[in-house]
């Protein structure tokens, strides 16, 4: 086995200084009525070459497309070559958590600087090492608004959410018997503020609104935040397409208490939606409540600056069943490909990237309602990089159609929200070309006129 | 190598103007400003302004004051740091994978299907229970599905069960789960032998009596949800009376978690469903390869038995079958099955870290079956051989026999004043990541060391030529202890300072 430093001689060796006569000896410890009698019912070892052969073959069984208008949570975005090869240096993917400052200076400051950015992004003043995705952000972002916010045992979901956060937020809630969560309805694509106005009162510990929501409207966050702070419950702004942080103002500069969500569109692939990228950011006053790795700067011996884990009263290893979370293993190594593609990408890169998001999709949308079977819908509210458009064709056909061409569609909504049956959530980031919207337009007119 | 000691924040190196990034010039007109004015993005505090080369070269810099896997032994107890393949890299890239879609329809993602089943059906062989789900994003991620799988399973049975029952030897993420899935923690004693006792212990120090699972369950006895278990467990010692403490946790309706952290003792070996687990999960990047990352992402697989298996997270990938004569057979075609109306939901917001899926199962293929229990059997002799070769420099206060991983601590030293963490720190000027410190902490001092299979004997003797030169200098010269690292980018770190006055992010003067 070509990952075992194993030869007849050496494993002698070391048999012969513990000994025993052979490996199994050191079973002694397994009851024998516990021990496995046979072969694991496995195949066998294969070459490296056998397994790329086994291993492309199963990747060849999915279908790839050239031109792709689905994002609905998983963005497809450029990376910068960069990214890639900067990754693969083993002092990065192979290491452990930095619980060694002295030999982990590398991880370490890296962690400190994506902390920064994030919390540039985001407008708020501290966040952690990551969590592990969108929908389980949610989850600890309303536990922690829960425990900041004492007696308050309510929190308010909109409908706007991604539903799988929704659903996620769900199974995380429905342990903690004392909790409940309520849904906040949509109107014109967004959160209701009528709604959530009839919805919150002294119980309700939170609210959490996406921005951009689900259907990438953008929420005013200003004025939910308001509505919510009024009764003395905290804002949490979900963002599951975080390129959005180019174009919107940072969620804490405009009433948010708490921002989390998804932010795998720096630097990574939809990668059939994992690993991806969670993130939390909170304010000063919150700090110790906050869940997951946290990094700070400090000095060793001799005065020079340095970076540690810290904060760590708060966590599992330490508070055990009283911690903040049980999480320990993050998204490390996604955060550094965020960290890399923000910093290549700049205030420029980023803004200049999120203009030509919102350029293409604005382009894609105007070029579709130019088309006979599609509908405006929510027509007005202003959106970032994804919209929804009712068609009023064979949805089915045409998505076939348009696959069978090589462009994967945007999203089917009818099995997501009622409200949007017949509904496509189309999403066009900078990697559309012109060229690829007037081809999908083409394809769309014939499918049109055959079927009119 | 680093020549220089020192590399800024990159903050301090932000000249306005320059960027690392660039797109093709905008093919369609403008975007009209739709945004309500007050949520316009005007400006970043922090966000750099650097070329291609110099943020190159800044992470570089950087990431050649870590210490990784390919520059020598990373003895981490419990954390199994193994070579990472780089055939697992590579496949975990190919465009097939890293393009495909987690919204996309089934019939487009079929390879990705084909690839959770197959990884799914070895995980049940290896474990020996009949489900398994891959949506959990971590170890503990993974412990919170299989607790609140036992609680739907409480609660679908009309049970209200209010305790989870833990040995104190057990990783800190065991109460911390239980607390998160809405349970209260009871401690259960650990014996002389280090194992789960089920009779009360005394503590000889303070004459503090302590419950053994016996006494716990006679007096919680229908309280008792069920019972978190690490085996091996934290000090690397097989529990020799699992399957008595899973039948006397049935005997009174509750069911047992195996925390799998320590899966990679086992695999080949023992199966955790013969012993009468319920449910456990295991860490693909302990166990199967998976790389580290610095801190993740990793993935926490769930297995359990079919009593469990309608409360899985869904959605669950289904082999579809077809109708030949009177059987049904498995066809190439799979699909995802949504109706699951028992199931606790989505943990994910998709399906996992589905690239580290990929790693693991290419991990499997490469090993195959006889592979895997070589690497354990050689992962075991490793950890004896270190046993075998430190016994008497450091003092082993549990004798039970070393399945995966050893525990050592300081008695012998801390006589000198040399303690477990100046022993660690003077590792790492003999050229050693240090392994676990002070965990498990039923242990004083513990020094957790888990070689791998990974380790050659050349290795292993470095390891052990070094632990022992410091011991030799515990005795003769203990300041040298005291004073290390002394051969690091840095010395000793004020992590007081950084935990009473956090500095967490850099701001602008």
């Amino acid at each position: 086995m070509r990952y075992l430093p194993s030869a007849d001689g050496e494993d002698r060796e070391l048999l012969n200084a513990i000994g025993v006569k052979v490996a199994e000896d050191l079973l002694s410890g397994v009851p024998d009525r516990l021990l496995m009698k046979r072969p694991l019912d496995l195949p066998p070892t294969s070459s490296e070459l056998e397994v790329l052969r086994d291993m492309e073959r199963m990747a060849a069984l999915n279908k790839r497309f050239r031109t792709r208008f689905l994002g609905a949570g998983a963005y497809a975005h450029f990376c910068p070559t960069a990214v890639d090869h900067q990754i693969s240096r083993q002092e990065w993917f192979t290491a452990y958590t930095p619980y060694q400052p002295e030999i982990s200076q590398g991880t370490l400051q890296h962690i400190f600087e994506y902390q920064t950015l994030v919390c540039d992004l985001t407008g708020l003043e501290v966040t952690n090492a990551s969590l592990y995705d969108g929908g389980t952000s949610c989850v600890e972002a309303a536990l922690m608004a829960v425990r900041v916010q004492r007696k308050r045992t309510k929190v308010l979901v909109s409908e706007g959410l991604h539903p799988h956060y929704r659903e996620v937020l769900r199974s995380g809630f429905a342990s903690h018997e004392e909790l409940s969560l309520v849904d906040v309805k949509l109107v014109d694509g967004v959160t209701d503020p009528v709604d959530l106005a009839a919805k919150l009162d002294d119980s309700v510990a939170a609210v959490l609104v996406g921005y951009p929501n689900f259907l990438g409207h953008v929420e005013d966050i200003k004025a939910l935040a308001d509505l919510a702070h009024g009764k003395g419950a905290l804002l949490i702004s979900v963002t599951q397409e975080a390129m959005a942080f180019g174009w919107l103002e940072a969620p804490g500069k405009v009433g948010a208490d708490m921002a989390c969500g998804e932010a795998m569109s720096f630097g990574n692939m939809t990668s059939f939606g994992g690993p991806f990228l969670g993130f939390l950011a909170v304010k000063d006053a919150h700090k110790r409540e906050i869940p997951g790795r946290v990094v700070g700067q400090t000095t060793d011996l001799e005065g020079r600056t340095g970076y540690v884990l810290t904060l760590t009263a708060r966590e599992q290893h330490i508070k055990r069943d009283r911690a903040t979370s049980n999480i320990c293993s993050n998204q490390g190594l996604i955060a550094l490909r965020a960290n890399i593609w923000l910093q290549l990408a700049g205030p420029e890169g980023l803004k200049g990237t999120a203009a030509q998001n919102a350029a293409k999709a604005q382009f894609l949308r105007s070029r579709l309602l130019e088309l006979p079977d599609w509908e405006a819908v929510d027509d007005g509210t202003p959106f970032f990089n994804e919209f929804p458009l009712r068609y009023t064709g064979d949805l089915k056909a045409m998505r076939q159609t348009l696959m069978d061409e090589g462009i994967l569609p945007g999203l089917d909504l009818t099995p997501h929200l009622k409200a949007y049956k017949n509904c496509v959530l189309w999403c066009a980031t900078e990697i559309n070309t012109r060229h690829q919207i007037e081809h999908l337009i083409e394809i769309l007119a014939r499918v049109a006129s055959v079927v009119g | 190598m680093n020549l220089r000691q020192r590399e800024p924040l990159i903050f301090e190196r932000s000249v306005p103007g320059k960027i690392g990034l660039d797109l093709p010039k905008l093919d369609v007109p403008p975007a009209k400003d739709t945004r309500p004015a007050h949520l316009r993005r005007t400006s970043f505090d922090a966000l750099p302004s650097c070329s291609e080369p110099e943020v190159i070269r800044h992470f570089t810099k950087l990431s050649l004051w870590n210490y990784g896997m390919d520059q020598g032994m990373y003895p981490l107890g419990s954390c199994t740091m193994k070579h990472n393949p780089r055939l697992n890299e590579k496949v975990a890239g190919l465009p097939g994978f890293a393009d495909s879609h987690p919204m996309a329809d089934e019939a487009l993602v079929q390879g990705n299907l084909a690839l959770i089943h197959t990884l799914q059906e070895w995980l049940k062989e290896i474990t020996g229970l009949a489900a398994v789900t891959l949506q959990p994003s971590a170890g503990a991620a993974g412990e919170l599905t299989g607790v609140l799988l036992i609680r739907a399973y409480h609660v679908a049975n009309g049970r209200k069960r209010t305790l989870i029952l833990i040995p104190d030897s057990a990783h800190g993420t065991n109460p911390a789960t239980a607390a998160m899935a809405g349970y209260e923690v009871v401690d259960v004693a650990s014996g002389a032998d280090g194992t789960v006792s089920f009779e009360d212990v005394t503590d000889p120090a303070t004459g503090k009596v302590k419950k053994g699972l016996t006494s716990l369950i006679a007096e919680h006895h229908d309280e008792i949800a069920g019972l978190m278990v690490t085996n091996p467990n934290t000090l690397g010692i097989f529990e020799h009376r699992i399957d008595e403490i899973c039948k006397a946790v049935h005997d009174v309706g509750g069911l047992v978690y195996m925390d799998g952290a320590n899966m990679n003792a086992l695999v080949g070996v023992a199966r955790p469903g013969d012993f009468g687990i319920d449910v456990m999960h295991m860490n693909l990047h302990k166990t199967m390869s998976t790389p580290h990352g610095g801190g993740g992402p990793g993935a926490g697989p769930v297995a359990c038995t079919k009593a469990l298996e309608p409360f899985l997270p869904r959605p669950i990938v289904v082999r579809d079958t077809e109708k030949i004569g009177e059987g049904e057979v498995p066809k190439h075609t799979y699909r995802w099955d949504w109706d699951r109306p028992q199931s606790i939901g989505k943990v994910h917001t998709f399906f996992g870290n589905f690239g580290m899926l990929i790693r693991a199962l290419t991990y499997c293929y490469s090993h195959g079956g006889d592979g895997l229990r070589t690497a354990t059997l050689r992962a075991i002799v490793n950890a004896n051989y270190i046993r075998k070769e430190l016994m008497g420099v450091y003092h082993l206060p549990i004798t039970s026999p070393t399945m995966h991983e050893v525990v050592f601590n300081d008695e012998f030293q801390a006589k000198n004043d040399v303690h477990t963490l100046d022993i660690a720190k003077r590792l790492i000027d003999y050229g050693f990541h240090p392994p676990t410190i002070y965990f498990p902490m039923v242990v004083h001092g513990a020094l957790m060391i888990e070689p791998t299979e990974s380790e050659s004997k050349e290795e292993l003797d470095a390891f052990v030529h070094a632990m022992k030169m410091i011991a030799k200098e515990a005795e003769e010269n203990p300041d040298l202890l005291h004073q290390a690292p002394v051969t690091a980018p840095l010395r000793r770190m004020d992590e007081t300072t950084a935990a009473r006055k956090p500095v967490l992010r850099w701001q602008p003067a």
